[in-house]
């Protein structure tokens, strides 16, 4: 496996200048996460909490205050890193005069392509987003779903190894939502490294094997899906076959610690959606303890933290 | 894997031949039907208040070059500017703008694209316009000559008079001269799309780029005229300050007094190749500036 990572984002910090404020809003705060070639690594938060900020960063079409980003190495500010970048902007409109062919083979020329390559990688990715019977269909005539599918096409065109999602099944009916969620999961099983952010926790649960969750600017949890949905104080027990007296007497033997036939011992799952929301209040009671402090107080932890960082 | 160069001309002419397409299918040519009508009542319009007895034809084949190269100017320049100041915006707010960015398309590529895609439009629009005006002048030329040579015939003028009025009336024909004032209003239309794209790049909306763009292009017409009457009003003379400031100004604000080449193939009159040369230099460095100016506010911006 690959020991560079796909995405390395590092302390990343985004302030917006704010209208009626000095002081700047910070959108994104110390951000840092890295995702390894091969994951499926999703970002959830609440509208505004820097989802989009953090994935325009990596992009390069927004300038960190500070911090890095860096794409399979390479720096995102830098052209170059691009050329690994597949992206899928949130509801995207593409030039509605180009039919879907056209619209493919302008992107695919923008990435260096040319000729019979043009052709062929067009032809393969309309057969994977299953818009061949669309081809000649003008976009602006296309359906949401349609729209969606295009994109994901133009974002894959030239082959990336790095594929990025701005809610890639938003609006999208549940049959062309379940069709986009299909192709992730596909592309996921051909290796292309996936960064995808989504309001549909339940999406989320199902293709992602990385989460992080961004609440406020700043990444609150982070990790495996798979540990950071399993609750640490429970044990739970998969039994193939139990019977009434089985059971009964599996009770008796957890009660006397005797043996008997376990199929897989692991702990039992919270959702995603439930740690989700739970983070979310975490963070907004801490904020609130923070704000309504006395004003002497904070000056006083502000002095002990200067003290201790001299 | 591909490398990316900091400027690469088969890109540019990719976003240059699509925004070429995308301003064709919002029917700009329609345009070229207004011109053709424009052209055909011109060429049977006649001024008769206006003429004198001896350069009638001349007169007329002016008047119907006046007609042309002003529909010609105005369509260009206004062109120009409006394609110019619509595109970006509207790249962005449908946010094609983010799909192209974030492939490996530098910056600077997707301006020039953009630009040569409008000036590739503003060129062959110039040029069916200047064909169509060609021909009809050519046979407006051609019937006009005979006449007066008819007319010269019968009143029995002297060979060398009836050469000389024959080479007057052929003067106001189509000519290289001609062509060279035709290059001169896309030149005039290549400077005013680079300023269009300049202030689009940090401009909020479409209708403040336009306006400010046909300001500076109604500046640019005084420029000359209000520099001279103030160096030359200063009676102790200009400090090397002051004429650097001068020098700036001319610098922003683009000289289209040297564009009246213009007016003068409009008349007939033969324009020198070192003047039309100068022209085309002069009008590289300021759609070289412009761009530059534009690239520099571009490449950092956010989206």
């Amino acid at each position: 496996m690959e020991d560079t990572p796909a995405v390395q984002i590092n302390n990343l910090i985004k302030e917006f200048p704010s209208p009626f404020r000095k002081s700047k809003v910070k959108a994104v705060n110390d951000v840092s996460l890295t995702i390894m070639p091969g994951e499926v690594y999703g970002l959830i938060g609440p509208n505004g909490s820097g989802k989009s900020t953090t994935m325009k960063a990596l992009l390069g079409l927004l300038t960190p205050t500070a911090g890095s980003c860096h794409v399979f190495g390479k720096n995102s500010l830098k052209t170059d890193s691009r050329q690994e970048i597949g992206f899928l902007p949130e509801n995207p409109y593409f030039y509605k005069h180009l039919s879907g062919e056209e619209t493919l083979r302008f992107y695919a020329k923008l990435c260096g392509m040319r000729g019979k390559e043009v052709k062929e990688r067009v032809d393969e990715m309309l057969e994977l987003v299953s818009l061949q019977d669309a081809r000649k269909r003008r976009v602006g005539a296309y359906s949401k779903g349609m729209l969606q599918r295009i994109g994901l096409a133009q974002a894959l065109i030239h082959d990336p190894r790095l594929l990025i999602l701005d809610e890639p099944t938003a609006g999208v009916d549940p049959v062309g939502s379940r069709e986009i969620r299909d192709l992730i999961v596909d592309l996921k099983e051909r290796g292309v490294t996936i960064f995808l952010c989504s309001h549909l926790l339940e999406q989320v649960q199902e293709v992602c094997d990385h989460v992080g969750i961004i609440f406020k600017g700043k990444l609150v949890k982070e990790g495996r899906l798979e540990d950071l949905i399993a609750i640490e104080d429970q044990t739970e027990v998969i039994i193939r076959n139990a019977s009434d007296r089985t059971l009964a007497r599996i009770r008796a033997v957890i009660v006397d610690a005797k043996e008997s036939e376990f199929v897989r011992m692991g702990k039992p799952r919270t959702t995603l959606e439930r740690l989700f929301l739970d983070e979310a209040k975490k963070s907004e009671a801490h904020n609130t303890a923070i704000t309504s402090k006395p004003a002497d107080e904070s000056a006083i932890e502000d002095e002990e933290k200067g003290a201790h960082d001299a | 894997m591909r490398r990316n160069g900091f400027f690469s001309p088969a890109r540019i002419m990719v976003i240059a031949g699509h925004t070429f397409t995308q301003l064709v299918r919002m029917k700009v040519f329609y345009f070229l039907v207004i011109f053709v009508a424009l052209m055909l009542a011109a060429s049977y319009f006649e001024m008769p208040w206006s003429r004198t007895a001896e350069d009638s034809a001349e007169q007329e084949l002016t008047i119907l070059k006046s007609t042309a190269m002003g529909a010609m100017t105005m369509f260009s320049v206004l062109f120009a500017i409006a394609a110019t100041a619509l595109l970006i915006p509207k790249d962005l707010e449908d946010r094609t703008l983010y799909t192209i960015l974030s492939k490996p398309v530098p910056r600077l590529d997707y301006l020039l694209g953009k630009l040569g895609g409008v000036l590739l439009l503003v060129a062959i629009s110039l040029l069916l316009m200047d064909s169509l005006l060609s021909v009809i002048l050519h046979f407006r030329t051609d019937s006009l000559l005979a006449h007066e040579m008819a007319v010269g015939k019968a009143q029995g003028w002297p060979q060398p008079d009836m050469d000389a009025r024959a080479e007057s009336i052929s003067q106001q024909g189509v000519t290289w001269d001609l062509q060279a004032g035709i290059a001169a209003i896309f030149f005039k239309a290549m400077i005013m799309a680079s300023i269009a794209l300049l202030i689009s790049t940090f401009s909020s909306s479409t209708l403040f780029t336009i306006v400010i763009a046909v300001v500076i292009y109604f500046i640019g017409h005084y420029t000359a005229d209000a520099r001279n009457y103030w160096l030359h009003s200063q009676k102790d003379g200009v400090s090397k300050e002051v004429k650097f400031l001068t020098q700036g100004v001319a610098l922003i604000f683009p000289d289209f007094q040297l564009f009246n080449i213009i007016d003068s193939t409009i008349e007939g009159k033969k324009i020198a190749p070192g003047i039309f040369s100068r022209l085309a230099t002069l009008t590289l460095f300021y759609s070289g500036i412009y761009s530059v100016l534009a690239w520099f506010t571009f490449r950092k911006k956010e989206f």
